[in-house]
């Protein structure tokens, strides 16, 4: 009997989300089929790649990062070297340094290189928050004001401080929000729910459901990242049609695979290699679960999963 | 499964100011209840001009228009027994965000409802009864299965026939509550979409308990797989049982905000 294909087909779509403007901006989201099931209808945008840097400057523990970013003297030349990399869609500035566990660096010196990175890069940016909470709602509203007129992605949204990062960021500036959420359905749709009931449009939010480097409860993040995806499209759930975007480099580059040293582990082999297998394995398995982009650090990881998305998409 | 579809029973020409409306055409009151009812949580909207027989056409059409119009196409149930008025709302009906409803046939002289549904690609309630109260479960079935294939002659899709198994008021007909639950039962598990008058289980109640039944049978009924129904989407306990049981049933993804969707 000849082989008769059935499309699944779903009435319902994921949102577009752009970011960035002019040539280079990208659009994230937009099908209506399950991820990279081309063979069911068009994938109108292919799963996008960022790439990851802080403003902590270059990490030189990792000869491959070392040698990619040589020569930069600041962020914003990190920025443009970053924008050029092999298989690059945008570019991800993460403001570590604010948190005040650790480097407590004042908004005005974090908002001061968020805008030399504005003005160094002409690809889509996307900002992240420091992780703290408090910090991050006094800082976002203020790198929102200095990405005016960027179509940038401010994540870092998180329940807790949602209100302030919301306002400034969806209502004043008119930027996307990044709703994050840590493998928690119920919460990811809570998230867009009251964002949404707080005036910030449906089709300027990117979820952030959180993941897991492979290997550690990643089967939640799939779980996770499965129903909503199940929800938005076979439940028409217009709450859950955002699309997602996830942070992969923190995860995977802070597992012991990555962080072991080849001295303590010589039959592990190079540390840096290590590192970069959890990072396209964590991207592979976050993008087949129904991410539509992905945050790498590693030029090896962003060229390798690029490469993946251009070959099935 | 997909989320219960609340059919608002609201516009309704036994209301005297609804009447009066459809009489003199004023539109403000009707899109009043039709936004009351949107806001509430209906999916769907029914238009009940009643038996109609002078001017139905004219009516339902300027009713569809009306609605629609106003609602960014809101489907629609068409509901009267002058099928010529439906055939007529049909003609200027948006599909935009669904198929329009028959509003109803039954295994008895209202049979060519379902032809009417067939004929113009529309989803029919189709009432198990042919003109009196079914005796029991057997007899709901067995008019069941006579619409059903019906319909399919007539080329229709399964899903399209949804079936009604005869609400019935619980004050008096007690010993029949338990066969409409059956009935849905069986209708599910035959794969078919189920709906009805629920509300009529509290009919004859005092005003103040209707709310306590409605939403109690719904989520009896919801578990025992209804997928829609008429009722009045503005009884807030109704509408909070209803989403309850959507969120238990795992129609919908549970948020803290559930019951403001």
């Amino acid at each position: 009997m000849p082989f008769n294909q059935k499309p699944q087909k779903f009435s319902a779509k994921i949102n577009t989300v752009t970011i960035g403007t002019g040539d280079k901006a990208i659009s994230l989201g937009g099908e209506s089929v399950l991820p990279f099931y081309t063979f069911d209808g068009d994938i109108e945008n292919a799963p996008k790649v960022g790439v990851e840097i802080t403003d902590n400057g270059i990490d030189d523990s990792l000869p491959g990062i070392k040698a990619f970013y040589d020569g930069c003297a600041s962020v914003a030349d990190m920025a443009k070297k970053a924008s050029q990399m092999e298989g690059a869609d945008f570019v991800v500035l993460t403001l570590v340094g604010g948190d005040p566990n650790g480097d407590n660096k004042s908004v005005e010196d974090l908002v001061a290189i968020v805008k030399e990175v504005v003005a160094a890069v002409d690809c889509p940016l996307v900002v992240k928050g420091c992780s703290n909470v408090e910090k991050d709602a006094a800082l976002l509203p203020k790198v929102a004001e200095a990405c005016q007129g960027t179509n940038a992605l401010i994540m870092s949204a998180k329940e807790e401080n949602y209100k302030a990062v919301g306002a400034s960021v969806g209502l004043a500036y008119d930027l996307n929000m990044g709703a994050e959420s840590a493998v928690d359905i119920n919460l990811a749709k809570q998230l867009n729910v009251i964002s949404t009931q707080l005036g910030v449009k449906a089709d300027r939010i990117a979820m952030d459901v959180g993941t897991a480097a492979v290997g550690y409860g990643y089967e939640y993040v799939v779980s996770a990242m499965d129903r909503i995806r199940g929800a938005a499209l076979s439940q028409d759930d217009a709450t859950l049609q955002m699309p997602i975007i996830t942070p992969v480099a923190n995860d995977s580059w802070n597992v012991k695979e990555a962080v072991a040293s080849e001295e303590d582990f010589p039959e592990w082999g190079p540390r840096e290699e290590r590192g970069i297998g959890m990072e396209i394995m964590t991207a592979a398995s976050d993008l087949v679960s129904g991410s539509n982009a992905v945050i790498l650090r590693h030029p090896q990881s962003v060229a390798t999963i690029a490469k993946m998305v251009k070959e099935l998409v | 499964m997909a989320k219960f579809i609340v059919i608002g029973e609201r516009i309704h020409c036994i209301s005297p100011v609804i009447r009066e409306a459809m009489e003199k055409r004023d539109p403000a009151p009707i899109l009043q209840r039709a936004k009351e009812q949107l806001d509430a949580g209906a999916t769907y909207i029914d238009v009940n001009i009643g038996p109609a027989e002078n001017d139905g056409e004219d009516l339902m059409k300027w009713a569809v228009t009306t609605i629609q119009n106003e609602f960014d196409n809101v489907p629609l149930a068409l509901d009267t027994a002058n099928k010529a008025a439906i055939e007529a709302g049909i003609s200027v009906y948006n599909r935009a965000k669904g198929k329009p409803i028959v509003n109803s046939a039954d295994a008895g002289d209202r049979l060519s409802y379902i032809d009417l549904a067939a004929a113009n690609d529309a989803i029919v309630i189709a009432l198990c009864s042919a003109g009196s109260v079914p005796a029991d479960v057997d007899e709901r079935m067995a008019f069941c299965q006579q619409m059903l294939e019906h319909g399919m002659t007539l080329g229709m899709e399964a899903e399209d026939l949804w079936f009604d198994p005869l609400f019935l008021v619980a004050k008096g007909m007690q010993e029949q509550q338990k066969a409409i639950m059956e009935s849905i039962r069986q209708f599910t598990e035959m794969g078919l979409n189920t709906t009805g008058g629920l509300s009529n289980v509290s009919n004859g109640m005092p005003k103040n308990m209707r709310p306590i039944m409605d939403s109690t049978m719904v989520a009896m009924c919801m578990a025992m797989g209804l997928t829609s129904a008429i009722v009045n989407p503005c009884d807030q306990r109704l509408m909070e049982a209803v989403k309850s049981a959507d969120i238990l049933l795992d129609n919908s993804l549970y948020a803290d905000s559930y019951l403001e969707l």
